[in-house]
């Protein structure tokens, strides 16, 4: 599908704007790594074999939970501050105001993850073709995840329910299924589920490129389609979504 | 450019609640807005004011009717209209982790402005707004007042052809209402429109040039103040403390509204001894002055802007 060009106006001025106040949430920023950083401690502890694995798992994690920073974000400036209301009656375009929170939050949140990805580095070493794979499926869990947070975002009307469901659903997507773990250890009859949820289809392509025939071909094919099928499709999706709702029902 | 800013023929709009009730929050509202007007829409909480301004917005889609921003449909082609407004949404804040004048110059880059134009225009509405004292203050830590004012700056320094305030002045002390209302003259001598909504009677008759009074969904009266006042019949009020009670006694001297146990007699001068003197005899306390939006409003919806 193609947007025209003037649909991403503003976009730039706005994710700064975004970003600069992400970035004044030190303990929010810090916070974000929190669960990733518990659970190498527990694989550097209990199963220290796990930890190239687990640092993959805890960078695709994070991708992940950044569509609830832009979940929580967009129904925060909408719900208590109304800003909703000054961006959107403007020229910033709607699908300018979806990205910029999106791209506001990933400047913001991206330190720490890198950090995850040098300790990947020294922990694994990399190879263009591992680096590609990493960057490509990051970039995938990152813009369904933040397409998926914005469009929840605008359901809620009030913060406290939206705190609720958001922890569920992305400890629920991102912890339960094989991203922290090998795929190997997940119930043989629900791997198709896994290799269909964005995180751990992510996650589970990267266990394959750490160790070859993890995946068998064809499960390889699904988890790269169902991946690109639910990021790109999502992100048009809120793309849409973000243009409708800019004037309510 | 058409010499209407913004005209909204027949708009109704009715709400749909989940198990509940169909709301109609507008029930066929029509005004027209001239370009270079300051608007106010006068209405009690809940009258549908905010409901109008955030279709006329954009930012809302009516049941029926049509909206015309300058020429182009304010519902069907949105794009068309928004680069030519600018909204201060009800009890908006500003990002509380941006201060003053990071809010206003980001909001103007958004929309497209250059930095050198950016960094200009937000240095005068902080100027203009009062805020150049606290301008580097992250707005968490600003006041109630001082948050609002940041919002009218972010919205004055855009100088777009037509502007909505929704409440700009709510929470404001009078210096920076007064702040507000002049940059708000200034801005439409230079060829902006602004249409606001407010339950302030006092802002309403010093702002606007014309003002519409909502109630229910509905405009009862479209005039100038001057032209609401002269109509309710009386160029004075007399105001009788517990007068409620008397109002047959006192319906001859001219029109009356109660407001609670208050009795409001508007009359002329030649009939205000003879008022006074039945006030007198009844041991009633009056207060004379003259008529105010106040008798207007409460004339035309029968009861108190404030009362709920």
């Amino acid at each position: 599908m193609a947007l025209p060009a003037p649909a991403f106006r503003g976009t730039v001025a706005f994710s700064a704007a975004e970003s600069r106040v992400q970035l004044h949430e030190g303990v929010a920023i810090f916070s974000s790594m929190i669960t990733q950083a518990v659970v190498l401690v527990f694989v550097w502890v209990l199963a220290r074999s796990l930890l190239p694995v687990a640092v993959f798992g805890a960078i695709i994690f994070s991708m992940f939970t950044f569509g609830q920073r832009v979940l929580n974000e967009a129904a925060y400036i909408r719900v208590d501050h109304k800003l909703n209301e000054l961006y959107l009656a403007s020229p910033l375009t709607p699908e300018s105001y979806f990205l910029g929170i999106a791209v506001g939050v990933l400047v913001a949140y991206l330190g720490p993850t890198l950090l995850l990805v040098a300790l990947a580095a020294l922990w694994v070493g990399f190879t263009p073709a591992l680096a590609l794979e990493l960057l490509l499926t990051a970039t995938a869990v990152w813009l369904f995840s933040s397409s998926l947070g914005y469009v929840l975002s605008t359901l809620f009307r009030d913060m406290r329910a939206i705190w609720s469901y958001a922890a569920i659903l992305y400890n629920l997507f991102g912890v339960l299924p094989p991203v922290f773990y090998p795929v190997g250890l997940f119930p043989a009859p629900l791997r198709p589920v896994a290799l269909v949820l964005p995180p751990s289809a992510a996650a589970d392509l990267l266990q394959n490129a750490l160790h070859p025939g993890v995946l068998t071909p064809g499960e390889v094919g699904l988890a790269a389609a169902a991946l690109a099928t639910a990021s790109l499709g999502m992100f048009l999706f809120a793309l849409v979504w973000a243009r409708r709702t800019a004037q309510e029902a | 450019m058409p010499t209407d800013a913004l005209a909204a023929q027949e708009v109704r709009k009715t709400y749909r609640t989940r198990g509940g009730p169909a709301v109609e929050a507008l029930s066929g509202v029509s005004m027209t807005v001239h370009a270079g007007e300051r608007v106010a829409l006068l209405g009690r909480n809940g009258a549908g004011k905010t409901t109008f301004l955030k279709i006329a917005a954009t930012l809302l889609r009516p049941t029926s009717g049509s909206v015309s921003v300058f020429g182009h449909d304010a519902i069907r082609a949105p794009d068309e209209v928004r680069p030519m407004i600018a909204v201060v949404p009800q009890e908006g804040k500003p990002f509380f982790h941006l201060t003053p004048r990071e809010q206003v110059y980001s909001y103007l880059r958004a929309r497209g402005l250059t930095r050198a134009t950016a960094k200009a225009k937000a240095e005068q509405a902080l100027s203009e707004m009062g805020l150049t004292e606290v301008a580097d203050r992250l707005s968490i830590n600003l006041s109630g007042g001082q948050r609002q004012r940041t919002m009218v700056a972010t919205v004055i320094a855009t100088s777009a052809p037509l502007l909505f305030l929704d409440e700009p002045t709510i929470g404001m002390d009078p210096f920076a209402r007064r702040s507000v209302w002049e940059s708000l003259r200034a801005l439409t001598r230079q060829g902006s429109t602004i249409l606001l909504t407010t339950h302030y009677l006092d802002e309403a008759e010093a702002l606007s040039d014309r003002l519409y009074i909502v109630e229910r969904g509905r405009v009862l009266i479209e005039g100038t103040a001057a032209s609401l006042k002269q109509g309710i019949g009386g160029s004075l009020r007399v105001s009788v403390a517990d007068g409620a009670r008397l109002a047959q006694q006192f319906a001859s001297f001219g029109s009356c509204v109660t407001d609670g146990t208050t009795l409001h007699v508007l009359i002329e001068p030649p009939r205000l001894s003879e008022l006074l003197d039945v006030a007198v005899r009844a041991q009633l306390t009056a207060t004379v002055g003259p008529v105010t939006l106040e008798e207007a409003f409460l004339r035309a919806v029968g009861r108190s802007i404030d009362e709920e």
